[in-house]
């Protein structure tokens, strides 16, 4: 009897020693607050604590245990300052030190709080800045793990930044995409809606030094397309899909999805070739897929509409 | 008489240093309240920087002891957040002080909390009862504090 009376005694110390440890969760910067404690944002912009955790991990980075929120801050009742991106490149804020350099994997427009510095190599083009530099190594390796954040933005709805796509500076590398899912309005304006249903005019010979060129069909979406060479890949009416995967480097431009009601058609993935994963459409459609990182691939593109000769036969 | 003399000055001399400082022995033989240490901000300067930014610094007051190996602490409130001000001679106290305030925070808990130095003078704002959820306040004292 003694002895479980001191077992129950070493356990209860035992226990109250590792409750002891409260939670304590590190954040770099502001960032959204999760609903479960009121929503909105955290507007306190240097290391800090809380007693939560981030609602979403996907729109975070973590850098020595501290969280730094690297996605907009729009949907989230943010009230500060806003600067227009396009597509992804390089976290630039001035008091934020990673070590090495982080990426922004948005797609298409977005805010972030910061500008970039006046040395980075950002252009300020159509009322957003482009990235015009050189991604690093990095930025491919990484591609896979971080461009969720673009799932996690995929159900909520707001404001994307208006940009004139059609000025993109030539140095952009990314791929430019006219409309997504969650983006409210005329997101992107200069792109003139697209009078065919053919999407995803692209170019992607060669090596990264340009843009690629992805429009949308205003709902009418018929699934992915391809750009660069066309090696026999055929798109069947269930939704399959025929023929060798495309070679290495090959570019599969995964682009916006469809509007609310209709969905992507175009489901397995290629194994070997950029294509990324893609469940079944959601209701009120969701981003399906993006290019893979390729080491020492990437975008090589003239820039432009393509002509289109090509891809995938419906 | 030069000795006594010179005791006289050096006396004469403690008593205008405490005068200064504007802080006196409290009452009943308690220890004797710290004083300010020189070489940054002091408490009331920062202070006076929230009231200029439009906060309303209430119900400040030394820690006797200091706490967190400080020279000199004061603790108060601002629109509910808790906000701890202290002052260190040199580096090491001040990391040695800011490493302390985060292991309390680990041991008991803490909504939102925040530790900042400018100089050798460090600021630690808490807030325990969600009085200030999205954190402006804190940011407000944060940004008068960084001016310092």
């Amino acid at each position: 009897m003694r002895k479980i009376l001191m077992f129950a005694a070493g356990l209860t110390v035992l226990t109250l020693s590792v409750s002891a440890e409260a939670a304590v969760v590190r954040y770099m910067s502001q960032h959204p607050l999760p609903r479960k404690m009121g929503g909105g944002f955290c507007y306190i912009d240097v290391p800090h604590v809380h007693d939560f955790g981030p609602s979403d991990p996907r729109m975070y980075r973590q850098v020595d245990g501290e969280y730094y929120f690297v996605g907009d801050p729009s949907p989230f009742n943010y009230e500060g300052p806003r600067h227009a991106f396009y597509g992804p490149h390089p976290i630039v804020e001035a008091n934020v030190q990673f070590g090495h350099p982080e990426y922004c994997y948005l797609r298409g427009p977005h805010y972030h709080w910061y500008e970039p510095p006046a040395q980075a190599a950002f252009e300020l083009r159509g009322g957003a800045y482009w990235f015009t530099g050189t991604y690093d190594q990095g930025y491919y390796q990484e591609r896979p793990r971080y461009v969720a954040v673009n799932d996690a933005y995929a159900p909520i709805v707001y404001d994307r930044p208006a940009v004139d796509v059609t000025v993109a500076p030539p140095g952009f590398h990314g791929e430019i995409v006219a409309a997504g899912p969650g983006w409210r309005g005329r997101a992107v304006v200069g792109a003139p809606p697209p009078p065919v249903v053919q999407v995803g005019v692209g170019i992607n010979v060669g090596g990264p030094s340009g843009a690629v060129f992805v429009e949308h069909d205003n709902g009418r979406h018929r699934g992915w397309d391809r750009h660069e060479r066309h090696e026999g890949w055929e798109r069947n009416e269930r939704g399959g899909w025929r023929g060798p995967p495309p070679a290495p480097g090959g570019g599969w431009r995964g682009n916006g999805a469809p509007g609310r009601g209709s969905g992507w058609r175009a489901n397995p993935a290629p194994q070997q070739g950029a294509w990324r994963g893609n469940p079944a459409p959601q209701p009120g459609g969701g981003w399906r897929g993006s290019p893979a990182p390729q080491q020492g691939g990437g975008w090589r593109a003239g820039g432009g509409k393509a002509g289109h000769g090509n891809a995938w036969k419906r | 008489m030069h000795r006594f003399r010179a005791f006289l000055v050096l006396a004469a001399s403690a008593a205008l240093v405490q005068g200064a400082c504007g802080k006196s022995k409290p009452a009943g033989g308690g220890p004797a309240a710290p004083a300010h240490v020189e070489g940054t901000p002091h408490t009331d300067a920062v202070l006076d920087a929230w009231k200029s930014a439009g906060l309303k610094p209430e119900s400040f007051a030394p820690l006797v002891p200091p706490p967190y190996v400080a020279g000199y602490c004061e603790r108060g409130v601002v629109a509910g957040v808790d906000a701890t001000v202290c002052e260190y001679a040199d580096d090491g106290a001040l990391d040695r002080g800011q490493r302390q305030i985060k292991d309390e925070w680990a041991r008991t808990g803490v909504h939102t909390g925040v530790v900042l130095r400018a100089k050798r003078t460090l600021l630690s704002a808490v807030d325990h009862e969600l009085r200030d959820p999205n954190g402006k306040t804190i940011n407000q004292l944060i940004l008068a504090f960084r001016k310092l």
